[in-house]
């Protein structure tokens, strides 16, 4: 008995905190909400994932953003899109992706980097378009992909818009400093 | 000379603070912190090292040394050229501070290059000269890797010259004739408009050279150029190789770059490819003949087609080196009817992040006597608390092994450069039960450069020696060269290691 009250004790602490971690998420970017990351372990520890909801996002989109420490070229950073379909980690979704269109510089969170559009093939069969941002801060990479059913513009302005805002600079800049 | 000094709170601890240049209170420390170290015995279970202290060592001695002008190192390979021994340095680019170091041969700054070194007297290595390389800081610059080949090997060279091969930055790769090391001369360049080059492999006896290099057509910065390098002043292309999915125009995931690859030659007819750093790696068999004499454009068919098979690794590993290692007698199964040797691949991971910043990178056995289906059979590591190296400061880790196939060693022992832990020297007899038998973990020196993580927003630095690669030569010498500057050291093993390898 005790051991069952002491388990719901710690399950409960466990998801009061984490609901903790995913308000002070949801505050900083209105429709998005963070969700557990999705994917199997790999070879960088996992990030964080979020989702947008239609009212917000005009279609639901997922956005996924880690850091990848030790994983740049140190003095020519993010160089060409070979690199954002290298890094970008769309294969957590699909092997299958083509780009639409060549990639662009961008800048996240004072770093910068290039950001390309793709279509992206789902195991179901769906077409989902996806858009890779890869960015760099010395020899370490922070890279993020979006995806969801809108057109990749669509998507590519939600991605933005909630990658721009402070709370997710701060944790991006923290986890790129060993934070 | 650098003279650089960090002051810390404790010697094991973090946070140095960054003092002064040559300053009386960094010399009064060292020596302070010298005859600490030496007081309390100097052994592997120090943490952070200190200017003055003794080199960590089991059944391992010093013989000679050389600081290589201070210029960070990659891979040595010693050859035996005439009545000489004559060792060369592949460089990676200069630092931060100190981007062209300065040669004192010529007085002047040159980008890092090439070291040769004439260690015929181990105990006395003699600088010879210095071929600067690619302007450019730490993995931009240089001329990382190098071989070498005899004109009377090669089936078409000059047979009075000496050939070396070595990578050049991103700028692509370069022939020297070093027959008089002290003077080299241009042969020929290869290679334009390359993302990288790498850890390339030269056959001396038909001239099938692999370069690891990045095309500019390529979705990868590394893969593999073959080329014919029989007549080294003519060099001829003979194909792009690489992974489906790496060859321009593919769409999708981009697998893993290659790093390195190991050929045994047409009497072998295998080339073992290792791919990845220190994430997602794998080894791959390819059957050499199929790749030189098969389909050449690069689609994903032919790429496959002179594939035999593919191990993967974890995706926390990488494969840096692959040592191929066949038909080694196991004693263990002496008595058994089938399978008494056995076919093995050592694989060396690289460690890339500073003080443990990354799933431990170490070294693997693979057994691929069954080559379509090769399996690990076992793994060695440093043991991090017998010198408490995630607090050294940093790479601590594998990189790389010697690649010498001489028989002194061969199929017996294996040197390990483990950047902080220094060398370490293994008995391979058994590598089903690989087992380390010494150690040398050099002194750092003044030149020797600093490691830094971020913490807390800022930098956190502290100095440790970063054995980046190791050779060995056919009279038994063991040479290992530092990432941080500190130079080459060249050693000899002691005690019951001698008798593993069945040394006096």
């Amino acid at each position: 008995m005790r051991r069952r009250l002491s388990a719901a004790l710690a399950i409960a602490v466990c998801t009061l905190s984490g609901a903790a971690a995913y308000q002070h998420t949801r505050s900083g970017g209105e429709g998005w909400r963070e969700i557990a990351w999705p994917f199997p372990r790999d070879g960088w520890p996992a990030g964080r994932a979020f989702h947008c909801d239609v009212k917000a996002c005009g279609e639901e989109v997922e956005l996924y953003v880690r850091p990848k420490i030790g994983f740049c070229n140190c003095d020519s950073g993010v160089a060409d899109d070979d690199e954002v379909d290298r890094v970008a980690d769309l294969d957590l979704m699909s092997d299958r992706f083509v780009p639409l269109e060549p990639g662009v510089v961008t800048q996240i969170a004072d770093m910068h980097g290039r950001l390309r559009a793709y279509d992206l093939a789902m195991s179901d069969g769906s077409r989902h378009a996806a858009v890779g941002i890869a960015v760099s801060h010395r020899c370490d990479l922070l890279v993020a992909v979006a995806q969801g059913n809108a057109d990749a513009p669509a998507v590519q302005r939600a991605a933005l818009a909630f990658l721009g805002t402070g709370d997710m600079a701060r944790w991006m800049m923290s986890a790129m400093n060993g934070g | 000379m650098r003279g650089t000094c960090y002051r810390c709170a404790q010697p094991a601890q973090t946070g140095c603070e960054v003092l002064g240049v040559d300053s009386y209170f960094c010399k009064f420390l060292a020596s302070l912190l010298g005859i600490i170290f030496i007081a309390y015995g100097g052994s592997a279970s120090a943490q952070q090292q200190v200017i003055g202290a003794p080199p960590e060592a089991s059944n391992m001695k010093l013989v000679g040394y050389n600081d290589l002008q201070a210029r960070s190192a990659y891979q040595p390979t010693i050859h035996h050229q005439g009545d000489r021994w004559i060792a060369y340095i592949g460089h990676h680019g200069g630092t931060d501070d100190i981007p062209d170091p300065v040669n004192p041969m010529t007085g002047k700054g040159e980008p890092n290059g090439t070291s040769i070194v004439d260690v015929t007297d181990p105990a006395h290595p003699k600088y010879l000269h210095h071929i600067p390389g690619q302007e450019g800081k730490y993995e931009s610059g240089g001329a990382q890797m190098v071989r070498i080949c005899d004109g009377k090997t090669l089936p078409k060279g000059d047979p009075n010259a000496v050939y070396m091969l070595r990578a050049v930055g991103s700028e692509g790769h370069e022939i020297w004739n070093v027959a008089d090391p002290a003077n080299p001369v241009l042969v020929t360049h290869l290679g334009e408009g390359l993302k990288d080059t790498h850890k390339n492999f030269w056959e001396c006896d038909t001239g099938i050279a692999y370069l690891v290099s990045g095309a500019p057509d390529w979705r990868t910065r590394r893969m593999t150029q073959v080329y014919d390098l029989s007549d080294p002043a003519h060099p001829v292309k003979i194909r792009d190789f690489g992974l489906p999915g790496q060859e321009p125009g593919s769409t999708g995931a981009v697998p893993t770059e290659l790093h390195g690859m190991i050929s045994t030659g047409p009497s072998g007819n295998r080339i073992y490819f290792g791919y990845g750093t220190n994430k997602g790696g794998f080894l791959q068999i390819v059957d050499r003949d199929k790749l030189l004499n098969g389909p050449k454009e690069p689609t994903p068919e032919n790429l496959r087609f002179p594939e035999v098979s593919r191990m993967p690794m974890s995706a926390f590993n990488g494969a840096h080196t692959t040592f191929p290692m066949k038909d080694m007698p196991i004693a263990e199964f002496a008595k058994d009817k089938d399978g008494k040797t056995r076919d093995i691949v050592m694989i060396v991971d690289e460690a890339i992040l500073n003080e443990c910043g990354e799933p431990r990178q170490m070294v693997w056995f693979a057994d691929v006597t069954t080559e379509t289906r090769p399996m690990m059979i076992s793994s060695y590591t440093v043991p991090e608390a017998s010198g408490n190296f995630c607090e050294r400061g940093g790479r601590f880790g594998s990189h790389s092994s010697n690649e010498s196939m001489a028989p002194v060693y061969y199929k017996k022992m294996a040197f390990i450069a483990f950047f902080n832990a220094g060398v370490r020297a293994l008995d391979i007899r058994d590598p089903y039960h690989p087992r380390e038998v010494g150690y040398f973990i050099p002194s750092i020196t003044a030149a020797t450069d600093k490691r830094c993580v971020p913490a807390d927003g800022k930098d956190r630095c502290k100095v440790a020696i970063q054995t980046n690669n190791v050779e060995t030569d056919d009279r038994g010498y063991i040479y290992i060269v530092d990432r941080a500057n500190t130079g080459l050291h060249i050693l000899q093993l002691t005690g019951p290691a001698r008798a593993v390898a069945g040394l006096p």
